[in-house]
């Protein structure tokens, strides 16, 4: 596993709406044929920044070390649950940012999570992706939204969700591989003959 | 005719049927284009009114306001007031009456005269928010709530208001050569690309808190038209398209806001080839509230390839469906996505429209 741990200034952190006293939690799902990538924004307001910031900064030194940034991203996975086809996923994070605790004072600290889980190999067809959020229910805003696949060959059908947004499930399908295509030119051809001999063939009405 | 004379004519026939449709759509499309002429004038206007701005400053204002057009300026705009997003660029409260003159002449030229009263308005808005009690925009906050903030006391004092808009320009103006005009600061994101005769808005974030008030005896609300357009649509789709449309979750925020460049969602909502003629034409006149902001000449040609696809554009909602309410709506298509997210109340709203295809001219500024 690649994690990726970056201390970000909070003027160049993205950045989402200035809400005072929800726990603003974003979930992107991407899915692909071999692999759903989960990333999760994490924006506290500043009424609840103090609250996020005890559970960060653990040893109070007002500064965030990578052990605590893991410790905090293991935290935020233990309560994402992930299904395909009702069989547990276990996605491994691959990336985390975390703004410096300042921009959690200002309101304007966004925590982003990045996780992937690699996905057996599974014949063509529909399949059934189901996500639920957990995380600190007791402040949570959530939004979770599919990303528009970039694979032609991956199709989402539907997106369900709970008033809340804590849970999402995606129905998509995954096509087999397409037959080699023939040109357009054959394909008129083709046509150009089975009309050539259906108009030949026709019955014939003698006009004498 | 014989047999042999048949079979040649059915077989162009069928080729010609064959042909991939896709082409004469283009044909038309081009066909529909306003002259390029047009475009490139106003792209020369705006140069010669960005050089003015320019010319009006001393080196290091000029400094100040330029920056390369690949740096990471360009995605360095937000929704939060300076005091918690530092902005780059010259600030309006720096400048002398003179070079704000430019600046304003600038946008006049850059944008639509109701962009540019869009505009206006919205940092008259934050003039108002300035001088009153900023709580009145709920989940947004009151600026004097703000620990860390700290600046200004109630009413947020410096970290609102007229004086704190900054411009910035990312390469050199151009008639030829890509470049960007981006002007901002609380509520307000305006990036334009231009590149020749091309140009795009996207993305930009028109905001408003709060979302009406009354200066000199005129109400004003920053972003009325697209709140009644929205209501309207909605309430003229029957029932079984509603049920298409009114997705049955809360929608809190902005999918798509700051930070979240090269995303693309699924659509979600009813789709415009299920709407009548005189739907689709209440979902263009809301799309026009967005991407007739910038300058009519680049506005035209943009609605153009919007209604191309208007059979393609979903039109999603959250929330009541009276008029007055707080609700969420959301218009995304091929090469466009709106987002409407009122925070928490009708009195402070962000939005953010997005070309995902072309934002920060992907698409036409490649050299």
């Amino acid at each position: 596993m690649l994690i990726v741990l970056a201390l970000v200034a909070f003027t160049s952190a993205p950045l989402s709406a200035h809400r005072r006293d929800e726990y603003l939690q974003a979930a992107r799902l991407d899915m692909t044929l071999t692999r759903v990538t989960l990333e999760l924004d994490l924006t506290p307001g500043i009424a609840v920044a103090d609250s996020i910031i005890g559970d960060l900064d653990r040893n109070r030194d007002g500064a965030l070390s990578k052990s605590e940034q893991d410790a905090y991203a293991a935290q935020v996975m233990s309560a994402i649950d992930l299904e395909l086809g009702g069989r547990v996923l276990q996605p491994q994070v691959s990336a985390v940012t975390f703004p410096n605790l300042d921009a959690f004072r200002h309101g304007n600290g966004t925590i982003r999570v990045e996780a992937a889980a690699d996905l057996p190999p599974l014949p063509a067809g529909d399949r059934e992706l189901f996500f639920r959020n957990r995380f600190r229910p007791d402040v949570g805003a959530y939004l979770a939204n599919a990303l528009a696949p970039q694979s032609d060959r991956v199709s989402v059908l539907a997106q369900h969700r709970d008033p809340d947004q804590r849970e999402l499930t995606i129905d998509y399908v995954v096509r087999g591989e397409p037959p080699p295509r023939l040109p357009w030119w054959v394909s008129g051809v083709v046509a150009g003959l089975a009309l050539t001999t259906a108009f030949l063939l026709r019955p014939r009405v003698a006009l004498d | 005719m014989d047999a042999a004379a048949r079979l040649i004519l059915l077989t162009a026939v069928a080729a010609a049927v064959a042909t991939p449709p896709s082409i004469s759509a283009q044909r038309s499309a081009w066909s529909q284009s306003p002259p390029a002429n047009t475009q490139a004038a106003t792209t020369a206007r705006i140069v010669t009114a960005a050089k003015a701005v320019l010319a009006s400053l001393d080196d290091a204002g000029r400094a100040k306001v330029q920056f390369p057009f690949d740096s990471p300026q360009k995605a360095k705009w937000s929704n939060f007031p300076v005091g918690i997003f530092a902005r780059d660029g010259i600030k309006l409260g720096d400048l002398t009456a003179p070079q704000k003159d430019a600046v304003f002449n600038l946008l006049t030229v850059a944008l639509s005269r109701d962009g540019y009263q869009k505009v206006r308005d919205i940092m008259r808005g934050d003039e108002v928010l300035k001088t009153t009690d900023g709580g009145r925009g709920g989940r947004g906050g009151p600026p004097g709530g703000q620990r860390g903030g700290g600046r200004g006391g109630p009413g947020g004092g410096l970290m609102f208001g007229e004086d704190l808009y900054y411009l910035a320009f990312l390469g050199a103006p151009s008639t030829t050569d890509p470049w960007m005009l981006q002007f901002g600061g609380h509520h307000l994101a305006i990036n334009l690309t231009m590149a020749g005769s091309q140009a795009t808005m996207a993305p930009s974030l028109p905001a408003a808190q709060p979302a009406t008030f009354t200066v000199e005896g005129r109400t004003v609300r920053p972003l009325g038209r697209e709140n009644d357009k929205a209501f309207a649509l909605i309430n003229a789709l029957d029932e079984k398209q509603r049920g298409q449309a009114i997705l049955s979750y809360r929608v809190s925020d902005l999918v798509l806001g700051p930070g979240q460049d090269g995303r693309t969602i699924q659509p979600e909502g009813l789709r415009g080839s299920a709407m009548t003629p005189a739907q689709q034409g209440m979902l263009l006149d809301i799309v026009r509230e967005w991407a007739g902001i910038m300058a009519d000449a680049y506005a035209e040609p943009r609605m153009q390839e919007i209604r191309a696809a208007v059979g393609d554009t979903y039109f999603a909602w959250s929330g009541p469906t009276t008029n007055g309410s707080a609700a969420y709506f959301r218009v995304q298509g091929p090469t466009l996505v709106i987002e409407y997210a009122p925070q928490g109340n009708v009195d402070h709203i962000h939005t953010i429209y997005r070309d995902p295809t072309n934002d920060y001219g992907a698409k036409i500024a490649k050299r």
